[in-house]
């Protein structure tokens, strides 16, 4: 029992870590603000937390809803005039481009306090100031009419020194380009999926993302037991590399299904890879408040635009396989053997209630893995299917608009029923200076064992 | 001396204004301005109006068409200049401008066409894409461009009733029955 309880340590220790090292970009994106000469808080409720405004300005391609020429103040660059568009195909269909390049940069300083127990039951503080931990670069706007793009590279700095530098995010999107407008769009590239579409980690009000979700590895010798550190084998993908469709019908019903890269080969696993492709799909209703595609007929609505009362609920569901990606472990004997989770669904709902200055919002989930284990020889040692559920719940409250709380748990419950379930406590309070620059102090623990937490002061802006 | 001049100015300008303007602003509602909208009257029944001799301008000038909107009298000619250092071209998809290809020209040659049927024709450029004008070909003369603002005034237009149009490239046209009797006001709204 002790040592299974020292494993469940370690794998929370590896959560610290992974807390403190990949935390979540931040998705705000002040190209848009130069663009329209409007604030940020037209979108958000404070960055990167989008409002009702924000989400359908996000869902529509990044233009306003019903967006007029005058709205747009940075005037773009015609790559041919409205008037060519009767000549096609006789002449390319025109299009314009940003009046200046859409760059925007975010940068988040962080001084990080981790307490967290090692293998030998010591316990190890450390105090890290991660100055800056994270900067991310933006590019985002809209080509001509139907298209739209956005990408993102980070930058981080590691506790140890290193720097990481990754494409995080670069996708095109065709927008409303066949039958009523919102309804069918189309996303390509490498993206967050829209079935986190409330719940992504780049658009929270807090700094910790929601790892229990996300970076659980449903992956072990009994079903998963743990966090992972990185890399595949998780619960759900945070960024995906594929096509998605997904569209708003008669204002309040949303829906995507996207099909993506699966688990590949990475960070230490081996194997040939998967070929075949993960799918997942999400369908939503919005009752109350703004419309999904900013639509405001017959509903009042505060001028204090973070507040509304409305209610949305859907469900979302992934598959997906992982056939021929071997995940490497030390079965209880001692012998090496790789696991290959052949087939995994998942299958939730989600929620989010706005109540004025409170939203409400969680996210409940099944998860399901068919995992093969296989001896170093590459024979078939066990088959069977394993089950976990997990779910969080936050609460975000906008005391005055500048002083926002956050509170939120975090639960999962493994197939690996001796890990013994994994839950989590994070507590935020954010300053906004100005409405690009944020300060936040944000607590994380381990519910577990309270010797295994952190606590971070943020300071973020974007500009 | 130079004061009793200035009054003078303002009191022929008044005086110009009183003999039959038509007057107002149109807001272009959802653009950055109101500019380029036609204002103009209708076709009067039983009334026709000759075709100028002299030839409209519509020049190519830093890669735009100047003026961007030209309004003329049907039947007029219009000659298209090049006052740029490049090569430029003038034509018109409209069935109702004969279609017509002006080919590419240099700087400082001038073509001509001539406008023979009521329309509003697009005016583009095979060499640069971007450029969009436009020749509002008018039953009457009695037409005027709207500025930035929206302002217009429509000079010289005899006392009677009617029918004023706003045409604008963008946006819905739009109509008005108006009682012409000496300077009067007339204001629209236009939209998508």
């Amino acid at each position: 029992m002790a040592k299974c309880r020292r494993s469940t340590l370690v794998g929370f220790l590896m959560g610290v870590i992974l807390v403190v090292l990949y935390t979540p970009s931040a998705n705000a994106i002040p190209a848009f603000a130069r663009k329209y000469e409007t604030s940020c808080q037209t979108c958000h409720i404070g960055f990167p937390k989008l409002n009702a405004f924000g989400e359908a300005f996000r869902l529509n391609g990044y233009r306003m809803p019903k967006e007029t020429e005058d709205q747009i103040k940075m005037k773009p660059v015609s790559l041919g005039s409205d008037a060519y568009k009767r000549m096609w195909p006789r002449a390319i269909y025109p299009s314009d481009l940003p009046g200046q390049v859409p760059l925007a940069l975010n940068v988040k300083m962080a001084s990080v306090y981790a307490s967290s127990i090692d293998d030998t039951g010591r316990t190890l503080i450390k105090n890290d100031f991660q100055f800056p931990q994270e900067a991310n670069l933006f590019a985002g706007g809209t080509l001509g009419e139907h298209i739209s793009f956005l990408s993102e590279i980070t930058w981080g700095e590691n506790p140890d020194g290193s720097t990481e530098t990754e494409l995080e995010r670069a996708h095109i999107q065709f927008g409303s380009f066949l039958g009523p407008e919102h309804l069918i769009n189309l996303k390509i590239g490498k993206f967050a999926p829209d079935f986190a579409d409330g719940f992504h980690e780049m658009l929270l009000s807090t700094n910790n993302g929601i790892d229990t979700l996300f970076s659980f590895n449903p992956i072990g010798l009994h079903g998963g037991a743990e966090l992972a550190d990185s890399g595949g084998g998780v619960s759900l993908p945070s960024n995906v590399k594929g096509v998605e469709l997904y569209g708003v019908g008669a204002h309040r019903f949303f829906y995507t299904v996207g099909v993506a890269n699966g688990l590949g080969v990475a960070n230490g696993n081996t194997g040939t890879g998967s070929a075949s492709k993960d799918a997942y799909a999400r369908v939503d209703y919005k009752f109350g408040g703004m419309a999904l595609d900013g639509d405001t007929t017959g509903v009042k609505l505060p001028p204090e635009n973070w507040r509304e009362r409305s209610f949305r609920v859907g469900v979302l569901g992934y598959h997906g396989s992982g056939k021929g990606t071997d995940f490497p472990f030390t079965d209880d004997a001692g012998n090496a053997v790789n696991i290959q989770d052949t087939t995994f669904t998942r299958g939730g709902v989600y929620a989010s209630w706005f109540f004025n200055d409170l939203n409400v919002f969680g996210v409940a989930l099944a998860g399901r893995d068919h995992l093969n284990t296989f001896d170093d020889a590459g024979t078939l040692e066990n088959s069977a299917s394993y089950r976990y559920r997990t779910w969080f719940v936050q609460a975000d409250y906008v005391i005055v608009p500048p002083l926002q709380a956050s509170l939120r748990y975090e639960n999962v419950n493994p197939a690996d029923h001796s890990a013994g379930s994994i839950r989590a406590l994070n507590a935020s309070l954010s300053y906004f200076i100005y409405v690009n620059v944020k300060a936040t102090v944000e607590y994380h623990r381990d519910l577990r064992e309270s010797k295994n937490y952190d606590l971070s002061t943020i300071l973020r802006f974007a500009f | 001396m130079k004061h009793l001049s200035i009054a003078l100015v303002f009191l022929f300008a008044a005086a110009s204004l009183a003999a039959g303007d038509i007057h107002g602003k149109v807001t272009a509602k959802g653009l950055r301005d109101s500019a380029n909208a036609v204002v103009y009257v209708d076709a009067i029944a039983g009334k026709t109006f000759p075709a100028p001799a002299d030839h409209a301008k519509m020049d190519q000038r830093n890669m735009e068409f100047t003026p961007k909107v030209l309004p003329i009298l049907v039947g007029t000619t219009v000659n298209f200049h090049n006052s740029d250092a490049v090569l430029h071209n003038v034509f018109s998809p409209d069935a109702c401008a004969d279609r017509f290809d002006l080919g590419a020209w240099a700087q400082g040659e001038v073509k001509t066409n001539t406008f023979k049927k009521p329309c509003f024709a697009v005016l583009l450029c095979k060499v640069h894409s971007e450029m969009e004008g436009y020749v509002a070909v008018l039953p009457t003369p009695y037409h005027a461009v709207t500025a930035a603002d929206g302002s217009y005034v429509i000079k010289d237009v005899p006392d009677g009733t009617y029918t004023v149009k706003v045409w604008h490239p963008k946006l819905k046209p739009a109509h008005k029955s108006v009682a012409v009797k000496g300077a009067t006001q007339e204001d629209f709204e236009i939209a998508k």
